[in-house]
């Protein structure tokens, strides 16, 4: 009697241990589903940095049909690379498109440096561009889109409440290319690549409790300190080759 | 008795209930921006300039099935990005209202520019994954020799899309940047026309 009193107790303990461990495993896969994956790749060609005094410009490529860099995420990246002890002096790009309009127009920005130095020869555009104080153009190309989606909630009220029962999930892919264009030497100092793939959950029991991912801001994070690294490291990544 | 009045308090709540959806769905944009002077080299020649109400009280209305109703005001908009855009092309500009034109301006003028607003198209998506407001806009100029006679006229097209958010404020904003568009055109290409090339020849020996 005992002993069947023992099994029981100990069955219900594990039933309970049990149900807590399968919970705890739900809730720590959702949680672990929700997340931003980010590979970033910068590729430095030349040893220019930026000197005191020297700004930089960072401009949208428009000139695509299907997608155009978010004006707010030229801004993102503008005001952090700006921003804090170190921070870069960075130039208006509305101003700077203004002061050379129209040669920054979706139509005429030039798509290769060698169309730069072209279009610095016109007359007056160079002492424009000098006038400016700007040194390093980073074009930004790219935005962020949802690229897959899926799962259902279902939701129903009645008299005596209401509440949802379900599990979506979506992905949203913040690709950007950041070049860097060097005013003064004529040529592209380097390319980073960023892809920050974000999954965002949204599990409902009674409630939906979304789990969201800013792969976006993640991204102009990742970018911006890279940028930053980029423009005031010879070489950017690693010491410079020794020759000879 | 009693009824009729009760039938005119409904009508009349009928009809405040259907014009406030009505005004609801009705989306009027003016369009404001300022717009740069043009960076480019100035021809030397002296040009009067015809603006006339048709380009200066521009309004476009327009009913989309299923959306609403858009009216859009680009008059002062228009009159703003060529007045600009010309006074930094040319030599000097000046208003003129007919031609011929008359002794005054006669021999003070190499030419006379007539703009017009020729067409105006624009998309706002509804649903779906459409994320940008599009807009097309082709204008068409007019060059005259002082005494009236037409030299050429070009249609100058310009494209502007603005990301969706606030639908008005991103119709102002592609409108803007097709304006831009044009006025890149404009700038950069104008003397590049054959007829323009020829009278620019003309007035320079």
């Amino acid at each position: 009697m005992t002993l069947r009193c023992r099994q029981l107790v100990q069955s219900r303990i594990n039933v309970v241990h049990l149900k807590r461990v399968c919970v705890g495993l739900v809730v720590a896969t959702i949680v672990s589903a929700c997340g931003v994956t980010a590979r970033i790749e910068p590729y430095k060609q030349t040893s220019s940095v930026i000197n005191d005094g020297e700004q930089i410009v960072i401009l949208a490529r428009k000139h695509h049909a299907t997608h155009e860099t978010e004006p707010d995420f030229i801004d993102c990246i503008s005001d952090s690379l700006a921003d804090g002890r170190d921070g870069l002096l960075v130039h208006s790009s509305t101003e700077f498109e203004d002061k050379l309009y129209p040669w920054f127009e979706p139509s005429l920005a030039p798509l290769t440096t060698t169309e730069l130095a072209e279009l610095l020869d016109r007359p007056g555009v160079l002492a424009e561009v000098e006038a400016t104080g700007v040194r390093f153009v980073v074009w930004l190309d790219g935005s962020t889109d949802r690229t897959a989606s899926g799962g259902g909630i279902t939701c129903a009220a009645g008299v005596g409440g209401a509440g949802c029962m379900g599990l979506a999930w979506w992905e949203d892919d913040a690709r950007y290319d950041a070049t860097v264009w060097d005013l003064q030497e004529m040529n592209s100092t380097g390319t980073i690549y960023a892809d920050f793939l974000g999954r965002s959950v949204m599990p409902a029991i009674i409630i939906p409790i979304p789990l969201i991912a800013r792969p976006r801001a993640a991204a102009c994070r990742g970018l911006t300190d890279q940028l930053r690294y980029f423009l005031t490291t010879p070489f950017g990544y690693g010491p410079e080759p020794e020759l000879g | 008795m009693r009824i009729s009045r009760h039938a005119t308090v409904l009508r009349c709540l009928f009809g405040v209930l259907a014009s406030t959806s009505v005004v609801g769905c009705a989306s009027v944009v003016t369009v404001e921006a300022e717009f740069p002077p043009p960076l480019v080299e100035e021809l030397p020649v002296r040009v009067g300039l015809i603006f006339d109400e048709e380009l200066t009280e521009y309004e476009i209305f327009e009913k989309i099935p299923r959306q609403a109703t858009w009216t859009i005001h680009l008059g002062s908009a228009n009159e703003l990005m060529l007045r600009g855009l010309f006074e930094g092309m040319f030599l000097e500009t000046r208003s003129v209202d007919v031609l011929p034109l008359t002794s005054t301006d006669l021999y003070r003028l190499d030419g006379v520019i007539h703009s017009e607003l020729e067409k105006f198209e624009f998309e706002v998506p509804i649903t779906g994954r459409d994320e940008f407001v599009e807009v097309w806009m082709q204008y068409r100029l007019r060059l005259y020799e002082p005494g009236g006679t037409l030299i050429t006229e070009w249609p100058v097209s310009g494209y502007g899309k603005a990301e969706l958010g606030n639908k008005e404020e991103a119709l102002n904003r592609a409108t803007v940047v097709a304006m831009r568009e044009v006025g890149a055109a404009i700038s950069t290409r104008f003397a590049k026309q054959p007829q323009v090339e020829y009278w620019l020849q003309e007035r320079r020996r």
